[in-house]
């Protein structure tokens, strides 16, 4: 026990100097590799050999970068923009209506994206102005961007359920899944806050223009083709005058067709509905449906006309980017990872457990909290990686369902990325709007904050709001 | 990329060669995984050797990227200290951490190196398209050496301090 926190200290330390987070965690990994061998540093070596060369090499990795693609693409199609016109639309004259607009379009965003510091940062060019213009305070405009943008990676696509997925071999499918309802739950819970919000300080929320019914449905133009088309399809598979798998073709190819036809609230059900009901239908892999996700995205720019040659190279060599970026941290905590399992903590972890016959559900408990206080201070991606390689274990020894801890995962990364002081939302925020003090947004993400954890504790509390989809799949 | 001051036309000429392979691997791997679905489902017939494909592209994107990655300051760093320090401090620190990744990257290169000769001294292949992987290796090592260049760099031509890049 006493090695790996050891180890956990000098990581933090290192990173606390400035040092790249990926190095911090490889070096230590592979110094305390190195000692828990009695210093044989040609294990430890060799060791480091293969984490590089089979991290580098790993099929099931590449859907890393084409989640990552297909998130830039879409930001650059501006659907962002679209989803926020629809739901204002509906909404916007209702008091706290642009916030909580904003809030149903970053779920909306979130379902095609799985990054939520491109869904805040999208939400601060789309829906901030707007809020502005209508006299919103900036503490609620800058909070709920913040808070919904965490949407993203809880509403499927998702990078962290990814990187989880792969660290515990998680069915990836089966996680996306999972992430639904909570995601609804999120999205109920954050309007509500802000009505909360708005009820304390009307002033802070007044209601925008009210449209009229003809305006607002010429928002969702084309869903009724749409909805007309999966019947059909869903019809003729259950007749049997079609196979399934022909049949679920021939509905990809319409949904295509469909969303270059029609733009706005329409593509971007299509996309997610392509792309998840492929992977949840198991018509295709999550790999696959990462690739057709970034395709369709792709194909939805260029019919938008906002792709041009140069902005898909810089989605391209962003994406990449991005994914080498992310690789080195997961090498550097893989390494890390491999040295604390050699380590006796895990295994006195659950000596731990046992001898003081905790119940399962005060352990999660724990785990949680812990998560939540590591989440104001770390960086989240690297306060998972850390992590998990230490608790999983435990988990699984408990007999708790994989899924769900891995939907708390997500959760309290969601808490952590907008906590302050270290938040990454908060942290966007502040970059593309200057002119809002740091202290207003810190003050503004609070009642959310609050309100994720009381959505922590529902999810910890009713394990089924988690699992009950991904039990459905076969 | 930094756009502020000029800077060796070799280094700007290397970051977009490399920008250029990395986007194309990338576009290139959707294409594979997509086509390979489609013509699955259209023609019952996978493409031979995709799954090979692309595990050896994601490797050639990964490593690629890494100069890029240290060139443009992107590496995820936690910048606390910044606070409590003097500018000039800082600056210092910052060579100092780039001095360190340099050696750290370097390290790391003549391990990639040392697995590269062995792999390609079993004349490994792939599978099905009997691709050699050895010289795949030594491009990993290679590309984790030039990063360590970008680092040397960095210590004598200081970049922008910038914040840590997005991750989740």
């Amino acid at each position: 026990m006493a090695e790996a926190l050891t180890g956990l200290l000098a990581m933090m330390v290192l990173a606390f100097l400035r040092i790249p987070i990926a190095l911090a965690m490889g070096i230590v990994g592979i110094v305390g590799y190195a000692y828990m061998r009695d210093w044989n540093w040609a294990v430890a070596f060799a060791t480091a050999q293969t984490k590089i060369y089979e991290t580098g090499r790993n099929y099931t990795l590449s859907v890393i970068p084409l989640f990552i693609l297909m998130g830039n693409f879409v930001t650059r199609a501006g659907m962002s923009q679209e989803l926020f016109r629809t739901a204002y639309a509906f909404i916007g004259h209702r008091r706290g209506g642009l916030a909580m607009a904003t809030i149903l379009g970053c779920a909306g965003f979130g379902a095609i994206c799985g990054s939520s510091i491109a869904t805040a940062a999208t939400f601060a060019k789309v829906a901030y102005p707007p809020m502005k213009k209508f006299g919103y305070a900036d503490y609620l405009s800058t909070g709920a961007i913040a808070a919904g943008g965490t949407l993203g990676i809880l509403i499927p696509p998702s990078t962290i359920m990814v990187i989880y997925g792969i660290m515990t071999e998680t069915n990836i499918g089966k996680l996306f899944a999972a992430g639904i309802l909570p995601g609804i739950l999120a999205t109920v819970l954050l309007c509500l806050t802000v009505q909360y919000i708005t009820w304390r300080d009307p002033k802070a929320g007044p209601p925008g223009e009210r449209m009229s019914w003809r305006e607002r449905f010429a928002t969702l133009e084309g869903l009724w083709a749409f909805a007309g088309v999966g019947v059909v399809i869903i019809g003729v598979a259950k007749l049997g005058w079609l196979e399934a798998d022909d049949a679920a073709v021939i509905g990809a190819f319409l949904v295509f067709g469909l969303a270059l036809v029609y733009k706005g609230v329409t593509s971007v059900i299509a996309l997610f509905t392509l792309v998840m009901g492929g992977i949840y239908g198991g018509v295709f892999t999550a790999i696959e449906g990462a690739a057709i996700g970034a395709f369709g995205a792709m194909i939805f720019a260029i019919a938008r006309r906002t792709l041009s040659w140069k902005t898909l190279y810089a989605s391209l060599v962003e994406s990449a980017r991005t994914t080498s970026m992310l690789f080195l941290i997961l090498i550097g905590a893989l390494m890390f990872a491999e040295f604390v399992n050699i380590t006796t903590m895990p295994g006195e972890l659950r000596d731990l457990v046992k001898r003081f016959e905790l119940h399962p559900i005060l352990v999660v408990a724990a785990i949680m909290t812990i998560y939540v206080i590591l989440g104001t201070a770390m960086e989240e991606l690297s306060m998972i990686l850390l992590t998990v390689p230490v608790f999983f274990p435990l988990i699984v020894h408990l007999g708790l369902d994989p899924i769900w801890f891995g939907i708390l995962i997500v959760v309290v990364v969601e808490i952590g990325l907008i906590s302050p002081p270290v938040g990454m939302n908060l942290f966007v925020l502040n970059t593309l709007l200057p002119q809002v003090p740091t202290r207003t947004i810190f003050r503004g993400v609070l009642p959310f904050m609050a309100a994720d954890c009381v959505r922590l504790a529902i999810l910890v509390a009713f394990p089924i709001i988690s699992t009950y989809l991904p039990g459905m799949m076969k | 990329m930094p756009p502020e001051n000029k800077r060796n036309p070799w280094e700007e000429r290397l970051d977009a060669a490399l920008g250029v392979a990395a986007s194309a691997i990338l576009f290139a791997l959707m294409l594979i995984t997509f086509a390979d679905v489609v013509s699955r489902y259209l023609f019952n017939w996978p493409l031979r050797g995709a799954f090979e494909a692309t595990e050896l592209m994601l490797l050639v994107l990964i490593f690629a990227g890494l100069p890029l990655v240290s060139h443009a300051d992107e590496h995820v760093t936690m910048d606390f200290i910044d606070r409590m320090l003097t500018p000039r401090a800082t600056a210092a620190l910052v060579r100092a951490v780039h001095a360190l990744c340099a050696a750290v990257m370097f390290f790391l290169t003549w391990q990639v190196w040392i697995k590269a000769t062995r792999i390609a001294g079993y004349g490994d292949t792939t599978d099905v398209l009997r691709i050699p992987v050895g010289p795949f290796v030594y491009f990993m090592a290679a590309m984790i050496g030039l990063a360590g260049v970008v680092h040397v760099l960095r210590v004598f031509v200081p970049g922008t301090l910038r914040a840590s890049q997005a991750t989740t």
